[in-house]
């Protein structure tokens, strides 16, 4: 599965932020998205998620036109986790990541977790490492715990697609690298990740592609490995 | 699931004491044999006429108030995430209580039915204002607690200001600022059954999405959950509640703001088990403070909101320090 997008803008109160954004991100593999700050990164995923809609283009996932699909219809191929997200107060790990299992066309009355389901919460625990941590609360946890506790949230929705903006702010370099590294095996598994960030350095040494805005535009997209710093706008730089 | 059944089971047991205290107490006494000869519909007229209308539609009105309060609060405080969430804190009472206070004014001439309605429809236009800023991306609970109690207090301000223009006696504007279950019959306590019904009824098929709507609008857009959309029916309901429950007792301060955290205490933080407890455990501690106003200082009796007010400033104190 691959999302397309093709030459997409989007212009809010006259203000153009996106203009002509054109790749590819192709599911299996960690993209990240990089670029300065006001380039456009955050409004790309919300467009993704179905949250916004593009003022003109196209966005194709595996070749069919997304841009006409509703908000909730998009949604079920991208999981979301934005920037700034706060836990829910008092939630425990494993209520967060249960509330992945949530599935808006399915609501009984007396929805408790089935075996099956509670099964899949854990396995999805035990895939960022943090189900020791299950039963703790979720303000109680560091800063990576906490991101891997969202992760593992947004793997429990089981969508194909898994949008992380800008997460890692705040995290120590340990944490940052070792939520990289968790990022990369995720997407060997066949998960398409796009993660939008300002680590250069750990985007050049996990990414498996890089998509870099700059002003709203795509300036470079293709292999890590490269001079990511001179490619970003010296105006916004 | 075992301890949601214990403690529903539970409440149901304090329920029906609360139930038996209301139709056995007070300034008239009656023994047991004729009370339970009453409320089996079998005893004599007098004791009939006690138990069945007199005290039983106190009871009920009691009973009625504090399940729409409970539900009311349940719904506010998960819909716009925050925990100050309280139908007459934010302002949904206050349109009612205008009604209210225009109808004790005598400027406002209806009917029972058409008072409750009127008050419904009141609440639901302060439930509008409040769904519309609570739809504005980034609105931080403060402001939007700030906002609640700004309309809040405009509106007791207006409601006050009509009492006092009208010179309604003061002990009667006293019951009704305080709130008061006191006299109430059957026929006040009837036509807001149905509005009770349209309140569950809209908030039930949207409590599932509530619990996805503490994880922030995004996050729940992202799951299917329509926040807006949800917001908007759980905020209606919690209007057609909160104008219920007004225009049966008056304002009845401490219920919609505390039962839902003695719920979550309970219970934990499904949405929907918080809501159905909220149920029985505002009934009850509002009957229970209804018991309390009216026997403590017999013959006379104080406004039940001094007594849930007294009650609750301090359990709220506990839950905030605790547990928010």
């Amino acid at each position: 599965m691959i999302v397309n997008l093709e030459d997409l803008s989007f212009v809010r109160r006259g203000k153009t932020v996106l203009s002509d954004v054109a790749t590819v991100i192709p599911d299996g593999a960690l993209t990240c998205l990089v670029g300065p700050n006001g380039a456009g990164k955050t409004t790309l995923l919300h467009i993704l998620a179905g949250e916004l809609r593009a003022t003109s283009g196209k966005f194709l996932i595996d070749g069919s036109d997304a841009s006409a699909l509703s908000q909730k219809e998009v949604a079920c191929y991208f999981s979301l986790i934005p920037q700034d997200v706060q836990p829910p107060p008092h939630f425990t790990v494993f209520e967060l990541v249960a509330l992945g299992r949530f599935r808006s066309d399915k609501r009984p009355l007396w929805w408790r977790l089935s075996e099956i389901e509670r099964d899949a919460v854990h396995s999805y625990l035990a895939r960022c490492r943090i189900e020791p941590l299950s039963q703790r609360r979720v303000e109680e946890l560091s800063g990576g715990e906490q991101q891997r506790a969202w992760l593992a949230f947004g793997l429990a929705q089981e969508k194909r697609f898994l949008l992380l903006d800008e997460t890692l702010d705040g995290l120590d370099i340990i944490a940052k690298q070792s939520f990289f590294r968790l990022l990369k095996e995720i997407a060997s598994e066949g998960k398409g990740v796009l993660l939008t960030t300002h680590d250069l350095d750990l985007v050049t040494q996990f990414a498996d592609k890089v998509v870099v805005l700059n002003d709203g535009s795509v300036s470079y997209e293709g292999s890590p490995n490269t001079n990511l710093p001179q490619l970003f706008s010296p105006n916004n730089g | 699931m075992k301890r949601f059944l214990v403690v529903i089971g539970v409440l149901i047991l304090i329920l029906v004491l609360g139930v038996l205290i209301g139709v056995a107490l007070g300034p008239v006494k009656v023994d047991a044999h004729r009370l339970l000869s009453a409320i089996l519909m079998r005893g004599d007229a007098s004791a009939h006429v006690l138990v069945w209308d007199l005290r039983m539609p106190r009871v009920v009105a009691a009973l009625l108030v504090g399940a729409c309060l409970g539900v009311s609060g349940c719904l506010l405080q998960s819909s716009t995430r925050n925990p100050l969430g309280d139908p007459q804190l934010f302002g949904l009472g206050g349109g009612a209580a205008v009604v209210q206070a225009l109808a004790m004014a005598g400027i406002l001439r209806t009917g029972t039915w058409g008072l409750i309605a009127l008050s419904v429809v009141a609440s639901l236009i302060g439930a509008g204002a409040i769904a519309l800023f609570a739809s504005r991306q980034g609105i931080s609970p403060a402001r939007l607690a700030l906002i609640g109690v700004s309309l809040s207090a405009l509106a007791a301000a207006v409601a006050t200001g009509i009492l006092a223009e009208a010179r309604v006696f003061s002990q009667q504007s006293l019951s009704f600022i305080g709130g008061s279950f006191a006299n109430r019959g059957w026929s006040d306590v009837v036509p807001a059954l149905p509005f009770f019904g349209i309140g569950l009824v809209l908030a039930l098929p949207v409590m599932g999405k509530l619990n996805a709507l503490a994880l922030g609008d995004r996050v729940a857009a992202n799951l299917g959950a329509e926040p807006r959309r949800t917001r908007a029916i759980a905020i209606a309901a919690s209007g057609v509640l909160g104008g219920a429950a007004v225009a049966v007792a008056g304002l009845v301060g401490f219920v919609g703001l505390l039962i839902p955290h003695l719920a979550r205490l309970l219970v934990g933080h499904d949405i929907r088990a918080i809501l159905i407890i909220s149920i029985p455990l505002g009934a009850a501690v509002t009957l229970f403070a209804d018991q309390a106003a009216r026997l403590v200082f017999t013959p006379s009796e104080v406004p039940v909101g001094l007594v849930t007010a007294v009650v609750g400033a301090p359990l709220m104190i506990y839950v905030a320090r605790r547990v928010l």
